[in-house]
């Protein structure tokens, strides 16, 4: 506690009255050690989605004083948005880049973690709730891009709805709760919209608080390189400030990247929806493609049914691996191979639909 | 990455970021002023004016604070200042002003348009005043103190003489502490476009750019011909909406850049359709990328004229004092160089006066010329075989309509009026002349602008079939009738016999047992009935 008599020590003082803390102990935790290997830039990739979250959330509100979640108003006040709004199209723009780096953000995240274990025990709870992190991103992108009730995002939700109907036993209710009728309609809209700005950032939220309590109890897990020694004076260095120097680096650095993605590649806007005429092309979102081309190449059942065991196998990898482990001896390393197939499969989809869509 | 090392890189990305977002705010600056519209700009000389009348006619002043020439400072003194000496003039709020801008007026700024305009068919539309129409509707259809139909009705379209109202002496009647002239009530408001100004001028630019805010999307739209071209006697709007190119026009209207400011360029500037302007008046871009037309003379391109009872195609003269005059391809064309006699039509003393005023003629422009330039704009879209087998279909519907009713029939008028059997002083004293005067006025120029503008229905039902019906049920046994009332009846009977006689005209005796074969089958065919 300071007994100086400065105006930067009566502030203090001011603050230790009045939220009675122990400081000195935020202090420490401030500066915990943080394992040496996060010294590479390519272990911050946990804090970047979260920082993107935090701009999603801030030009969220922003878009939502303008925006209508009505359908005979929704399309023209994206419109009003894009074109009439001050900075309505840089907010507009901030929002869409950093929705879709989150998507990409948070896949690399999920590789660094699967490819160097770190999902195991005792962090399988946290890997799950990582997982349900992605479903929440995925979901955002989903019913943020049906929102802005363009033709395309249009037919792309009544797509989307319709493979969701096709899923074992849930799939009907499930369907039916999302477009609230049996084809998309303005109920659609205004749910997607309840998800979009409520449901879904609670969830994210509660799992994010979640996520980071377990990563702190648990510690960041320590990795062993091989060959490589390092003296126990530099296994670890503080948080503060050399970890959240990088961070912040990272911040200004993805703020200065979003906006340059915003001047050179402004969020659009296609002609309206239109229920009565379906579109000649349609198309989902990118973090999409993989599950459309697995339409296009199977059925809508096989692609659905597909889809959900890989998703389930993926929630539930930590525990199956275990289990395959002791009951079948199976070597831990083939986790890094089904990873690397998995991830292949995804890639090769993505970029199939992208050029072949 | 040593600590300082990474709080450098955060200070010089923080600079990147900084410019970036300046990029943003430069960009959110261009957006807005490119969609801000400039305001109007009220000069010194129109701030009366525009404060006292913001009070008093508000949506007047609106009006022109949206018009480009209130973006430029062009306001109410530029386009109504007159001079003491003119006789519409008066003393507004100590500025010399007139109520009625004339083209005259327009021409201090738009003179290339004004000396098109002035030389254009348009401009002498007020010479109807002469004519058969206006006798109809002053004479017939109206009282001899009160012309209210050719008030009401011609004069909007084809203008008046605009009178003020005089006192015994013959002076201007003067109102008010300003002494405002008062304007004969029967001759204002008007707008018809071949007015006949107090200064001398013809015409009315405010006929098609209407006022205060002269929005270009206005003269450029088919609805703003079809104010006065429309009807039983000249249907060229409702011919319009049935062709083809009014329903690409009324389909693409969005993409017509009907609201562009300055040139409307048919293949440079849109291309969805052709409007009334884009073949008669606008520019178009001919094959070799050049940009031609735009001119004001509306009826440089026609190489017909469909409003007489005979057309004939039009050859044009033009003056060495701009003026010019249309030669009928019936009528020897002068040289260049050589005086021509013309007729002028002009004001003197309230009333409309010929002329004959000697001209030297400075150019001549024959029918050929005149088609290939409304081509020009017809290969925009179209190819050469397309526009000249089209020009081929349009001629043999006018030539029909010449040779076998309007020639035969004029030639049978001016015959009983020979013959004294007709009045030619009371030109529609007898059934007769009704008759005749729909037979060419109303039904033959729908058939011939039905031809012009690829309306089917006008050409043919509202057109020839018009014509044909009454020719052979009412016109010929009217003469027939006259004839035996005036006691000429076996002269004419064999008169019509005769022209009943020929070719054009043997159907009247039946069909040949072939062709009631055929039709016979043919409706059987279609409608299951047997014909009588």
């Amino acid at each position: 506690m300071t007994t100086g008599s400065g105006l930067s020590s009566r502030v203090q003082r001011f603050f230790a009255e009045a939220i009675p803390l122990d400081w000195d102990a935020l202090r420490t935790v401030g500066a915990e050690p943080v394992p040496y290997h996060l010294a590479s830039w390519w272990w911050c990739l946990g804090g970047t989605p979260l920082y993107l979250f935090v701009v999603q959330v801030a030009t969220g509100i922003l878009l939502t004083f303008y925006y209508v979640p009505d359908p005979s108003g929704a399309y023209e006040s994206v419109l009003k948005i894009t074109q009439e709004v001050r900075f309505g199209w840089y907010l507009r723009s901030l929002h869409k880049w950093s929705a879709n780096l989150m998507i990409v953000a948070v896949f690399l995240h999920m590789l660094r973690v699967f490819f160097t274990g770190a999902y195991r025990r005792p962090r399988q709870l946290n890997w799950c709730i990582g997982c349900g992190l992605l479903g929440c991103t995925l979901g955002f992108g989903f019913t943020g891009y049906s929102l802005i009730y363009e033709q395309l995002s249009f037919w792309g939700a009544t797509v989307a709805t319709n493979l969701v109907e096709a899923l074992p036993l849930v799939g009907p209710p499930a369907a039916l709760l999302m477009r609230g009728g049996a084809e998309v309609s303005g109920n659609t809209l205004t749910r997607f919209f309840v998800f979009h700005i409520g449901l879904l950032p609670t969830v994210m939220f509660a799992l994010l608080v979640a996520h980071i309590v377990l990563i702190r109890l648990h510690g960041v897990t320590e990795l062993e390189f091989r060959g490589k020694r390092v003296p126990a004076s530099e296994r670890t260095f503080p948080f503060w400030p050399h970890h959240a120097s990088t961070e912040l680096l990272i911040g200004v650095l993805l703020m200065f990247v979003l906006t340059v993605l915003a001047l050179a590649a402004p969020a659009e806007l296609g002609p309206k929806a239109n229920p009565a005429v379906t579109p000649e092309h349609i198309q989902p979102e990118w973090y999409f493609f993989f599950s459309f081309r697995l339409l296009k190449l199977t059925s809508l059942k096989t692609s659905v049914y597909l889809t959900a065991a890989l998703g389930a196998g993926m929630f539930l990898w930590p525990f199956l691996e275990e289990m395959l482990h002791r009951r079948l001896r199976m070597p831990r390393d083939v986790s890094v191979a089904l990873g690397v197939l998995a991830f292949l499969g995804f890639l090769i989809l993505t970029v199939w639909e992208s050029w072949a869509g | 990455m040593s600590l300082n090392a990474k709080w450098v890189v955060i200070a010089v990305l923080s600079l990147f970021f900084l410019v970036a977002l300046l990029l943003v705010g430069y960009r959110e600056t261009l957006k807005h002023r490119a969609e801000e519209e400039p305001k109007a700009v009220v000069t010194g000389l129109n701030d009366g004016c525009v404060t006292c009348h913001r009070q008093h006619s508000a949506a007047l002043v609106m009006q022109w604070e949206a018009s480009r020439h209130a973006k430029i400072g062009i306001g109410c003194v530029e386009c109504h200042q007159a001079k003491e000496s003119e006789v519409d003039a008066w003393k507004h709020e100590g500025v010399w002003i007139a109520s009625l801008v004339t083209p005259l007026d327009c021409s201090r700024c738009h003179q290339k348009e004004y000396e098109e305009f002035s030389r254009s068919h348009h401009a002498r539309a007020g010479e109807i005043i002469s004519s058969l129409d206006n006798v109809l509707a002053l004479k017939i259809a109206g009282l001899p103190d009160n012309p209210a139909d050719a008030v009401n009705g011609c004069w909007q379209c084809h203008g008046s003489i605009v009178k003020f109202k005089r006192d015994a002496q013959g002076q201007i009647e003067r109102v008010g502490p300003e002494h405002k002239p008062v304007i004969d009530f029967t001759t204002w408001p008007n707008s018809g476009i071949g007015r006949l100004n107090p200064d001398g001028s013809k015409g009315s630019c405010h006929a098609c750019h209407s006022r205060h805010e002269f929005q270009a999307k206005l003269s450029r739209s088919p609805e703003n011909c079809g104010k006065c071209h429309m009807g039983p006697d000249h249907p060229q709007i409702e011919i319009y909406n049935e062709s083809k190119h009014g329903i690409a026009f009324y389909a693409n209207r969005a993409q017509m850049a009907l609201d562009k400011n300055g040139s409307w360029i048919l293949g440079k500037d849109y291309a969805a359709a052709p409007t009334c302007a884009t073949c008669h008046i606008s520019g178009f871009v001919t094959p070799t990328g050049e940009v031609q037309g735009n001119s004001h003379d509306v009826g440089e391109r026609i190489s017909w004229t469909l409003r007489p009872i005979v057309s004939t195609k039009l050859n044009l003269v033009r003056f060495d004092d701009g003026t010019q005059d249309d030669f009928p391809d019936t009528r020897a064309l002068p040289d260049i160089g050589a005086t021509v006699d013309t007729t002028e039509y002009v004001v003197e003393n309230d009333q409309l006066v010929a002329k004959t005023v000697p001209r030297k003629v400075a150019k001549v422009m024959t029918w050929k010329d005149r088609r290939e330039s409304m081509k020009g704009v017809c290969l925009n879209c179209h190819n050469h075989t397309y526009v000249d087998n089209f020009y081929q279909q349009y001629d043999s519907l006018v030539t029909l309509y010449n040779d076998k009713f309007a020639v035969p029939s004029k030639s049978i008028m001016d015959e009983l009026t020979k013959e004294g059997l007709l009045n030619p002083k009371s030109p529609f004293g007898e059934n007769l002349q009704w008759t005749f005067y729909e037979l060419w006025h109303h039904e033959g120029r729908r058939a011939r602008h039905g031809a012009s503008m690829q309306g089917p229905d006008y050409t043919h039902w509202h057109g020839m079939y018009e014509v044909s019906k009454h020719f052979y049920t009412k016109f010929l046994p009217e003469v027939a009738e006259l004839a035996e009332r005036r006691g000429h009846g076996d002269e004419w009977k064999a008169k019509i016999a005769a022209l009943l006689a020929k070719d054009e005209h043997v159907w009247k005796q039946g069909m040949t047992p072939e062709e009631a074969k055929a039709l016979q089958r043919a409706y059987e065919q279609r409608y299951e009935e047997k014909t009588k």
